[in-house]
């Protein structure tokens, strides 16, 4: 069996991110910390649109979410209390958004998550103003070896979480309601409230995570943490690593953010379309991404 | 004794009434054919009694219990599935985990998987799936789909199960195999059947009763053979004499 190799090279891979500040300095852990963030945000994201094929275009809602309650509370809580705060605030705005917007798929749903996104957004920026307040500072936070330790934990878990769904029955049910709602509902499963949980486990990561980049920014300002970039690039990453693997997101964050780091030093001006076009590019020759790709047959959950 | 009773049962789409005023009943353990020509109401019914539409008059009871209105889950739960005329499967599962879901959730709402790995591999075999466990559902012939279909049904461990047309699109061949699988399945199981098919002579053989739907009315209810002789179905299905 592979099993043995495949646990010996994450133990690897967790004991290269931990090396990453002794070893490669400041501009390694700058790096790193954006990958750990990314894979974070991009794993979260595949328990719900991977696995349900309900496709959110507005995952930045709870990353911005996360970070405003962050900065929030971050001057007058312990650090520890605010990061959970955050991730609870997004998991339970899922909840709430989440009982009406399931109810649609396909493309609406896609439409609806990106609506609301936006929506909150200029809420939120509209709060702000009616406050008088046009960004908010975080004095004296963490250092950035300690953050990067703090996101590298988040990205774990996000990952042990798909992990773990993609093994359960819960994962089961995700599946057969990607596959065919109707036909899932008539084999006993309750989708509308698996729907539900999917969401709600896919922001409250991504929540922390918003929480924890406003503490390494050490600003809040609306229209960057609820920039719907965030939501693409979490979209591209899972789609160019593979949507239905663990790996995937993991893969398309390390590929992304390597080639981010190459062309903002090199070529700012084409970034985006480049990632515009490695994104056609990956829809139309390999819908089962980098992880489809390489780890040929991609094996599902065995028990 | 009665499993599912039917009681003046109506719904309407719009202006059209789809099933007027229907009332039957089905007792445990037998096989009861649905009989009707394109648009009688058949499909329609199937989906009153399973959840996917609501009634618009009338109620279902199952095991004396109303079900009319329930959600499709909380009815197979109850232990009624469907099985569709047109196959869904999960296509790209492989044929193994879409039974072996069915067996996770259906009506036990199985928490170990090893159970229901075996439960699903048990009836793979009983259905002739046992080699293509491991490939992906949608690599099967439409006849081996349709098996898969009854595969996923059966691993709810209902006590009812409604079969909409398994047999359309099949050779004479695999009718007589599909049909022998059926009783076979029957056998081994505390199992009622409901049987809506096109196939005439299979629904005869099958059946141990019949009930007659046309244009949303039901007009005859009996034996097989007492239903082939009624005239109301020979009127209802050679066209009346104007």
């Amino acid at each position: 069996m592979r099993r043995p190799l495949a646990l010996a090279a994450w133990l690897g891979l967790i004991a290269a991110a931990v090396l990453v500040p002794p070893l490669l300095g400041d501009y390694g852990v700058a790096v790193a910390l954006s990958l750990a963030m990314w894979v974070a945000l991009a794993e979260s994201w595949i328990v719900l649109s991977g696995m349900t094929g309900y496709v959110s275009l507005g995952h930045a809602v709870f990353y911005g979410l996360g970070a405003y309650v962050g900065v929030l509370l971050w001057n007058t809580v312990p650090s520890g209390f605010a990061i959970i705060a955050a991730g609870i605030a997004s998991g339970g705005f899922a909840v709430i958004i989440g009982y009406p917007a399931l109810r649609v798929r396909g493309p609406y749903f896609v439409m609806l998550t990106f609506g609301v996104a936006e929506l909150v957004k200029y809420v939120v920026i509209d709060l702000e103003a009616g406050l008088g307040v046009f960004s908010r500072l975080i004095l004296g936070g963490p250092s950035v070896i300690v953050l990067y330790y703090v996101m590298l934990c988040l990205a774990a878990a996000a990952t042990a979480i798909t992990f773990l769904v993609g093994r359960s029955r819960f994962g089961y049910a995700l599946r057969a309601i990607r596959e065919n709602e109707a036909a899932a509902e008539t084999i006993g499963i309750a989708v509308g409230r698996f729907k539900l949980a999917a969401f709600a486990l896919s922001a409250v990561i991504p929540g922390m995570v918003g929480a924890v980049a406003v503490a390494r920014s050490t600003y809040f300002e609306p229209l960057s943490a609820f920039d719907p970039v965030v939501s693409f690039t979490m979209v591209t990453m899972a789609v160019i690593g593979g949507s239905d693997d663990l790996r995937g997101p993991l893969l398309g964050a390390a590929f992304l953010v390597g080639l981010s780091e190459l062309l903002w030093a090199n070529a700012p001006q084409i970034y985006m379309i480049i990632l515009g076009v490695l994104l056609a590019i990956f829809v139309l020759f390999a819908p089962e991404g980098i992880a489809g790709r390489l780890f040929v047959p991609a094996r599902r959950a065995v028990s | 004794m009665t499993l599912l009773a039917v009681q003046a049962l109506s719904k309407f789409f719009g202006g059209l009434q789809a099933l007027k005023d229907i009332s039957f009943a089905a007792r445990a353990g037998e096989i009861l054919g649905i009989m009707g020509a394109n648009g009688a109401g058949k499909t329609t019914l199937f989906s009153l009694i399973a959840g996917h539409e609501r009634p618009s008059r009338g109620a279902i009871r199952f095991e004396g219990r109303r079900i009319d209105g329930m959600r499709p889950d909380r009815i197979c739960r109850a232990g009624i599935v469907r099985t569709f005329q047109i196959v869904r499967p999960f296509s790209a599962m492989s044929v193994l985990d879409n039974v072996r879901t069915a067996a996770l959730f259906g009506r036990r709402q199985e928490r170990s998987h090893a159970r229901a790995t075996a439960q699903a591999r048990e009836i793979l075999a009983e259905l002739g799936l046992a080699d293509r466990a491991e490939d992906a559902a949608a690599t099967l012939t439409l006849s081996a789909q349709k098996r898969l279909e009854i595969a996923r049904a059966l691993a709810t461990a209902p006590k009812l199960i409604l079969l909409d047309e398994v047999m359309a699109g099949l050779t004479a061949t695999e009718i007589n195999e599909f049909l022998a699988a059926i009783r076979r399945i029957k056998e081994r199981r505390d199992l009622t059947i409901l049987v809506v098919e096109h196939v005439m002579q299979a629904l005869m053989q099958l059946s141990d009763r019949v009930v007659v739907l046309h244009h949303g009315e039901l007009i005859a209810e009996g034996t097989p053979k007492a239903v082939a002789e009624d005239e109301r179905v020979i009127a209802a299905y050679l066209g009346q004499p104007t």
